[in-house]
């Protein structure tokens, strides 16, 4: 509702600047005796309006001050309004039909775009639904069969065999865990504001707080960490950038064949930040690099290796990150390190400190 | 005749109430479940239970309501359980009194690690890890409160006056979650724009005097978003 009224007033806005700047110049013109533009430059006027402002009412409106402000004012008669004569009416009729086919045609555009717009957020939608079904299946068939066998025939395993068996429900409702995780991070970007609540945040907590989920989720691995000396603030939404730092370290835990080194770097380049989290592992095949961030990546993976299913795929991971770095209007990259290996790189915008605390 | 402490479960969904039922019975505490709003708020005045663990979305009526009613003329412990993860539900349930706050789906390990450190606190209550003559000690960490002095495996840890505040004030909450609000108004007395920020510089420069990694959450845990707590054991 407010926003409609907003969007009234700017309409109004413009329309009124537009109309100004057209008696402006034509007073200046009649001053120096030149009358035969005026009506052009109010047809222009009209023209602009319509294209500016959304729907028709607005340019038909500047379309009829306009012809009467160009009958009563710039036209023979001067100071009187007067249809008699042909050319008023001429031009009077020219500026209606541009107003009203102007309007016709950017309305029209702007619809078209708006339904463009929709349906590719539909389709990219419609594949992280897709995508996320097929992820959820696979966890979810290892529990409920795990669960159903041990009800039913618990006592024929033995204790050994038994805790295994738990301990794949363990792992799978983990990894269930996070997916969720990854999916209410995308409902607080689409939560119906396009922009995120940025706080400024101190860099050393949160990656303190990273590091605190990731031990606790893979207390073996072990991340080499290199941060700057000074205190560096960035406005962002930290939970949202926590959790792409954690599924970055996450893929190369559970991606990066053979790595034997895990390392998060972070540093300042002129007013933007860099994070990079690079391993040693089997770095990424060249067909995936392209599309690793939008899904593509998981069709991809779907015909090539079936045979891995036990090990979850990173595709809704990754294009969770890209979504959020987006929105934080940073950049999100990948790439093969030159000595093997993966790097994962994003940028996001420091805070600009004209104090000096 | 047991001398159990006693909790009461307020939780809607008969699994989990179940699970962690159990869960508390095996660690050797009383459990008085309830189901809805109006049987917690009449068991916890017949039983006047140790420690409440308080689910927030509930038939009846929203936990916070009796977490605000309970906080009116009582201390007992509360830990909030809850599947609302969003920052601003935990630090509106701590501001309003929540001793600390569990998010589903939660470790056995981890919940009874909140519930003994929430006992601990409340036990000894007005002096929290305090020691007589005005001594604090956890793990490694120790502080002087009439010197204002800390010290770390023994070695004095030169702190400035702001963050010497704040490790104080954090140790006399020791294993409660407090928010950021909390401890600016604490700290500071009054709460500006740039306030969140200079805690968390405060906070990250006491974790490097205190020669912690990032990550290791030592002697504080650091909740991003929501607030700080001195860990108890």
């Amino acid at each position: 509702m407010k926003k409609k009224r907003h969007h009234l007033w700017k309409n109004i806005m413009i329309m009124a600047a537009v109309f100004l700047v057209a008696s402006g110049s034509s007073i200046i013109l009649q001053k120096t005796g030149v009358y035969e533009h005026i009506t052009a430059i109010f047809i222009f006027a009209v023209f602009l309006t319509s294209i500016l402002t959304d729907g028709y009412i607005y340019g038909i409106v500047s379309a009829l001050v306009g012809t009467l402000a160009v009958n009563y004012a710039y036209t023979y008669p001067f100071y009187a309004l007067n249809f008699r004569f042909q050319g008023n009416m001429v031009s009077a009729v020219v500026m209606m039909a541009i107003a009203v086919l102007t309007g016709m045609l950017t309305t029209q555009v702007k619809t078209h775009e708006a339904i463009k717009a929709e349906s590719e957020k539909e389709r990219m939608r419609a594949n992280l639904l897709r995508a996320v079904s097929h992820d959820i299946r696979t966890p979810l068939t290892t529990i409920y069969g795990a669960s159903t066998t041990l009800l039913e025939s618990g006592d024929n395993y033995t204790k050994e065999q038994r805790i295994k068996i738990l301990k794949g429900i363990q792992e799978d409702s983990d990894w269930l865990v996070r997916m969720v995780e990854n999916l209410l991070s995308i409902t607080r970007i689409d939560e119906g504001r396009i922009k995120i609540i940025k706080t400024p945040t101190v860099l050393d907590e949160l990656i303190d707080s990273v590091m605190v989920k990731f031990h606790k989720r893979y207390p073996q691995q072990e991340v080499h960490l290199d941060l700057p000396e000074d205190i560096i603030v960035i406005p962002m939404d930290a939970i949202l950038i926590e959790q792409v730092i954690f599924n970055l370290l996450e893929n190369a835990v559970l991606h990066a064949d053979g790595m034997t080194e895990l390392i998060l770097k972070v540093f300042v380049l002129g007013q933007q930040v860099v994070f990079e989290v690079s391993d040693d592992g089997c770095g990424i095949e060249k067909e995936r690099l392209s599309g690793i961030f939008n899904g593509s990546y998981h069709l991809f993976e779907d015909k090539a290796s079936s045979a891995d299913s036990q090990k979850h795929n990173s595709g809704i991971g990754l294009s969770v990150c890209q979504t959020i770095i987006k929105a934080h209007d940073g950049v999100i990259a990948a790439e093969n390190n030159a000595k093997g290996g993966a790097v994962f790189r994003f940028s996001l915008n420091r805070e600009e400190t004209s104090e000096s605390e | 005749m047991n001398n159990k402490y006693k909790i009461l479960l307020v939780e809607d969904e008969q699994n989990i109430s179940t699970l962690v039922m159990t869960m508390l019975e095996t660690a050797g505490y009383q459990v008085i479940p309830a189901g809805t709003c109006a049987m917690a708020k009449t068991l916890f005045i017949s039983y006047c239970p140790d420690l409440v663990i308080l689910d927030l979305g509930l038939p009846d009526m929203d936990g916070m309501t009796f977490l605000k009613e309970v906080r009116k003329n009582s201390l007992t412990p509360i830990i909030v359980l809850s599947a609302r993860t969003n920052e601003r539900d935990k630090v509106l349930a701590l501001d309003s009194g929540a001793n600390d706050y569990v998010t589903k789906p939660f470790g056995a390990a981890e919940l009874l690690a909140r519930i003994r450190s929430a006992l601990r606190n409340c036990s000894h209550s007005a002096d929290s890890g305090k020691l007589p003559g005005g001594r604090f000690s956890v793990q490694d960490l120790e502080i002087l409160y009439d010197a204002r002095q800390v010290f770390i495996k023994g070695r004095e840890i030169k702190l400035t006056q702001t963050e010497y505040n704040i490790v104080a004030l954090l140790s006399e909450h020791c294993g409660k979650m407090m928010t950021y609000s909390a401890i600016i108004k604490g700290v500071w007395g009054y709460p500006d724009e740039g306030s969140v920020k200079k805690l968390q510089v405060n906070m990250a420069n006491i974790r490097k005097k205190f020669g912690v990694k990032p990550g290791e959450a030592t002697y504080i845990t650091n909740e991003l978003g929501v607030g700080y707590r001195m860990n108890s054991d």
